[in-house]
Formats: C-alpha cells, structure tokens, sequence
C-alpha cells in the first residue's frame, strides 16, 4: 500500500475549485433560508429575524392546498413506484432471465432517455383528450405520470441492495422447511427494506419537487407546491415565497437525512 | 437409509452440455458419517445440492426409507445442510436463527423455544442465544449454523466442506466435536471435503470421487490398505508404484527375481504394483520380500523419521521412511548404496492405467 497513487486532492487549485464549488452551491440557498427569516414587509430588506412569514405562509390556504397537494401526490406516487420497483428488481436479479428483460430496462430508463420536457408535452396532449373523454379532472394523473419517472430513482438502491444479498441466504431457508413466500417475508424483505425505504424516499423527494411534468399534467386549479410557487413568482417576489421555499428545503433535507440513517443503521 | 440409484447430472444441453455426475450409485447406512471426498470440480457439492433438492437429478433415483425423494422440492426433504458459507440469516438473532426451520415447518410455538434452548445447548452457544448472528466469530457461526440445521431433527445432515473456513486449531477442534456430536446423536451426516486427513480422522466410510464418477466406497483404513486403483491410492495417502508383469501367479519386477504372489494365481500381463513408503523396510527382513538395490537420491528431515527417496536400479524412484530412532536414520548419507525389500504381503497389484500406457 505504499505505492503512491495518483491524488486528485494534491493538484495545484484543488482546493480553490471545491471551495467556489461549494459556496456556489450553497450560499445561494443560505441567502434564501436568511431572507425567509427576514422581518420586514420588503423582500430583500433586512429588518431584523423574525418568523412572521412563516407564519403567514401557514395562514394562506392557496399554500395549504398546494402543500397538500404534494403530499398526497408524493407520497402515491412513490408507493406506487416503489412497489413497481421492488417487484422489477426482483425480477430482474432472482427469477430465471425473463424474455424481453432489455425491455424492462428500456422501460425503466424512460426519464433519462425522453426529455422531460417532451415526456409532459406528450403527456399533456394525451391527458387533455382522456379528461375530457372521462370528465375525471383530479389528481391522479399528476400521480401516475410522477409515478413514472419516480421508478427509475426507486429501482437503483432496491437493486443495489439484491445484488448485495447472499443467494444462499434465500437456499438456507428453503432447506429449512420454508415456501417461496415465507422466505420471501421473512428473509428477503426484512434485508430488502433498507433499500426499499431509501428507494421510497428518494421518489418521494424526486416527485416533491418536480414542476415541468406537474405544470403540463395538471387540471386548471390544481397547483402543487413547485407550481404554486412559480405562479406567485411569476406575480412578484414575496418574503412568503422565501419562507415557503425554505419549508420546502427543510422537508427535502430531513427526508434525504432520515432515508440515509435508515440504511446505515440497517446494514 | 438413504439408496443413491444411477444418480447423474448434466448442466446444460446439446454440445456445451457438462456430465458433472455420471450414474453414482451409493448406499448409505443409518448413523453412518458418511463422507464425500474428491478433489476440487468431482461433483462433491452437486451430488450434496441434489440429496438436498436445489438441483434435480437428469437421471436416476434418491431413495429414503424407500420413497424416491428426488423429485421433492427442498423445503419438503427431511434433510438439512450446514452451508460452507453458513448462511446464517443476519437480520436475527442466533435463537431466531434456530427457530427458523421450526417456525417455517409450522411446529407448535410452544414446542419452539424448548428445542432452541436444547439444541443451544447441545452445541454450547446457549450464553449466546440473543447475540446478532453477524457479530459472531467464525467458530461461533459453524456452530449455529449446526445448531439451525439439526433443530427441526432432520432423517439426514449434510455438510458441505463445513470447517473449510476455520483456522486449523478450531478446525481439529471442531473436527472432533462434529464427529462426537454425530455419534451421540446417533444422526446420518453426509460430509463433503477434499481434506484427505479430515475424512479419514472423521469418517465411518469415504466415498472418493474423481470428474463425477466414484472411485470406491469404503472405511478409511481399507482405502488406505486396499485402494481399488492409482487414483485412490495417490489421493489417500502417499503411494509408490512399480511396473511388472503377473504370469502365472508370479510377479516379474525388474531388477528382482520372479517370486509367487500368494493373492495372485493367474496371469494379469501388465500391472503396477503399490507399496506405501512407511512399509519399505531398509535392509533385509524375514518376512517374505523382494529385494531391490538403489542409491540414495535425497533426504528429507521431518521429525520423527526421516524420508528418503531412492533411485532403484531399473530407474524408478521409490520413496520410503526411515525412522530417525534407528541408528540406520542417522547412517544415511546422499548418493549411498541401499539395499530395501518390499514384504510380499505389502505389495497391492493395482490395473495399470491405460491412459499410462498410451
Ligand atoms: N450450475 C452449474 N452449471 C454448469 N456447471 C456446473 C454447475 N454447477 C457445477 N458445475 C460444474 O460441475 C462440476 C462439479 O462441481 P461441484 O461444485 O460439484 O464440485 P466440487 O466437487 O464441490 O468442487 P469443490 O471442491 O471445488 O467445491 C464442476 O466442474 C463445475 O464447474
Ligand atoms: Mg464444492
């Protein structure tokens, strides 16, 4: 181990490129959180902390409704997805190679191959046509169309966890007088769920924070929270929007926090 | 009683197809310890795997207590195995781990935690018994890992190369607690290795295996006196051979005299005759012998004796022991005269090998 390797750490400017790296990337964030701390009525001018827009953010049904909104549609969508998931990683790494199986990954990579933009544009077209056919103006097609491209980010530490596990794990517990179902309730889900949890949170927070696929899917009226936002921008640049923008970083932080706990813990 | 029946594996078909196993017939005794040894690739672990049904046999039949159980799925085999990995499920408990195959068998909970504690016991990890099965030493796992095997009281346990991954301290340990374990039982093992020593210190009877056929099933003292061909004979212990000929009950070795076998009474042509090195005596003896002149090639000090390889005359060497608590030991000098004889009753005429004459 005493070969010198090459150490990226040790070339001239290293340093200098991650620090500006890293205030690029997170001072902008840190003057939003300040601003939405900010007192006074004007955006962008300081008159001392206080959590007046906060609470006027939680005062304002619009916000609640859109914030609602998000919830119910992140939480479906990445249930859906992750059990879509689940069942695909599983087919993928445990059953005898299925015909066609490229195609399940042709299917599950369809948010990296079709531009987003083009995938909602689509979307929009076809959904316009079903919502006036059913006259269902709801939000399920807000959730299906997340739940897509949800399961790509559901998939990959679900899959990432199977490959990990030990096969015999599995051929121990049929030697041991276990079906195929009981072995998978009790050997392969409990040392799945740590992947299927970080996978959960992740489409939670992908589909949180979507705004292209919701603006084009959604029926007029329905705002959920990114769309909530971009229309008020679109009228004028509040404190409230700092306030609910933090709120929306805030929730992000803590679940990508608590999905990254959950898997170091469960190792 | 477990009746192995023409068994035969083939992995994949046509051209690429692999004959891993090709018609083994075995008969294995209640009680017995059995074991399984071959070198690396004979088919050791498949013939394991399809006894305890993850792999399905291409052809023939596994008989137990008279029912063919080949076509039953594993998980309704009475038979357990104790995995090379141990395969311990890591998100339980080592007494969770036991309970396993009882609580998937549908065993009466009460009935559960009285095995666990017993078999735990029997296997002295009871102190043990609410420990993570993945914070355990490599000894501590094998033992639970038997503990797990033998709790739902399987008819058969198989083993396949359980002490591979020990040090050999706690695998000559582990070695003689198996093999008490098993007698006080009084439990069928099948055990896997290509450990030589392992299986002759632990078996009842040995099966050798070489490219998937079986090469003879015996104790481990008769393997080792009478190997049934030069495989055997080179595999379990050390062996020298020596070219001759049978005719008419007496063996022509060059160099030698013909002298009258007393097992062989007609003639076989070509042979290869086996003696194992610590039975060549250096010097005369009185017992019926041939006599061969050599020179001393080389020496090798090993403790109690000394081995000793000599260049016979027609140009074979023939390796032999020298005790070192004799005065002939500390005599021998390289490149010295050295007259051996080979006890008639020590010599075991094997078939000479055709792939040797080719
Ligand atoms: N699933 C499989 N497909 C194809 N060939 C296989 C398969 N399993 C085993 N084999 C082949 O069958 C032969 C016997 O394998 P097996 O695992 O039984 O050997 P073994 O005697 O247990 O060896 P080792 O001592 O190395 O464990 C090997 O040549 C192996 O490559
Ligand atoms: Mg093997």
């Amino acid at each position: 181990m005493a070969e010198k390797r090459f150490d990226v750490t040790h070339v001239p400017g290293a340093a200098l490129i991650a620090g500006v790296t890293f205030l690029a990337l997170y001072v902008p964030v840190l003057i939003l959180v300040v601003n939405a701390f900010n007192g006074g009525d004007m955006a962008g001018q300081w008159e001392g902390a206080s959590l007046r827009w906060f609470a006027a953010a939680l005062d304002n049904t619009a916000f609640r409704n859109a914030a609602l909104n998000s919830l119910i549609v992140a939480v479906s969508a990445a249930t859906v997805a992750t059990g879509l998931a689940t069942m695909a990683a599983l087919a993928v790494s445990r059953g005898r190679p299925v015909k066609g199986q490229g195609g399940i990954f042709i299917i599950l990579n369809q948010p990296l191959l079709v531009p987003e933009i083009v995938f909602a544009i689509a979307l929009m077209i076809v959904l316009a046509r079903l919502k006036q056919v059913t006259g269902y103006q709801g939000l399920g097609y807000v959730i299906a169309a997340h739940t897509t491209f949800c399961i790509p980010f559901a998939f990959l530490p679900i899959r990432a966890r199977l490959a990990g596990m030990d096969l015999t794990l599995e051929t121990a517990s049929m030697d041991l007088y276990a079906s195929r179902f009981y072995t998978f309730r009790r050997v392969t889900l409990p040392l799945l769920l740590p992947g299927i949890l970080a996978g959960f949170m992740l489409a939670f927070v992908i589909s949180l924070d979507n705004v292209v696929v919701s603006s084009f899917v959604k029926s007029p009226g329905q705002e959920t929270l990114p769309t909530y936002l971009m229309s008020e921008l679109r009228r004028n640049l509040t404190s409230e929007i700092y306030a609910i923008s933090a709120l929306l970083l805030f929730a992000s932080i803590s679940i990508v926090a608590a999905s990254w706990v959950v898997t170091r813990t469960k190792e | 009683m477990l009746d192995i029946r023409s068994l035969s594996k083939k992995f994949g078909s046509g051209a690429g197809a692999f004959h891993a196993l090709k018609s083994i017939d075995i008969t294995i005794e209640e009680g017995e310890f059995f074991t399984l040894l071959g070198p690396s690739g004979c088919g050791k672990t498949t013939l394991l795997r399809m006894i305890a049904g993850f792999e399905q046999p291409s052809g023939g039949q596994l008989v137990l207590d008279g029912k063919d159980i080949a076509t039953i799925p594993p998980n309704h085999r009475p038979v357990n195995t104790v995995f090379q990995s141990y395969a311990l499920f890591p998100h339980m408990t080592v007494a969770q781990n036991v309970a396993f195959g009882l609580e998937a068998r549908g065993t009466n909970p009460a009935e559960v935690a009285p095995r666990v504690d017993e078999i735990l016991e029997i296997v002295q990890m009871a102190h043990l018994r609410d420990r993570k099965s993945s914070q355990m030493s490599g000894g501590q796992q094998q033992r639970v890992a038997l503990a797990r095997a033998l709790a739902p009281r399987p008819r058969i346990l198989l083993l396949d190369e359980p002490l591979s991954a020990l040090d050999l301290k706690l695998r000559k340990q582990m070695q003689f607690e198996l093999k008490r374990l098993q007698g006080e039982l009084g439990l069928t093992f099948i055990f896997v290795t290509h450990d030589q020593d392992e299986a002759l210190t632990m078996s009842d009877r040995i099966a050798v295996m070489e490219g998937g056929t079986l090469q003879q099933v015996a104790s481990p003292r008769s393997l080792y006196d009478h190997p049934a061909n030069r495989f055997v004979a080179e595999f379990i212990g050390e062996a020298n051979f020596l070219p001759g000929t049978i005719v008419d009950g007496k063996l022509f070795l060059a160099g030698s005299p013909p002298v009258p076998l007393l097992r062989e009474k007609k003639s076989r042509g070509a042979v290869a005759v086996m003696i194992r090195p610590e039975q060549v005596v250096v010097g005369a003896t009185s017992e019926k012998a041939i006599t061969l002149d050599g020179r001393v090639e080389s020496l090798v000090f090993s403790g109690t004796d000394t081995h000793v390889s000599l260049r016979l005359q027609n140009g074979t060497t023939l390796s032999l022991r020298s005790p070192n608590t004799s005065h002939a030991g500390t005599a021998l000098a390289d490149g010295q005269a050295l007259q051996v004889s080979l006890p008639i009753d020590a010599l075991h005429v094997l078939p000479e090998e055709t792939a040797d004459a080719a």
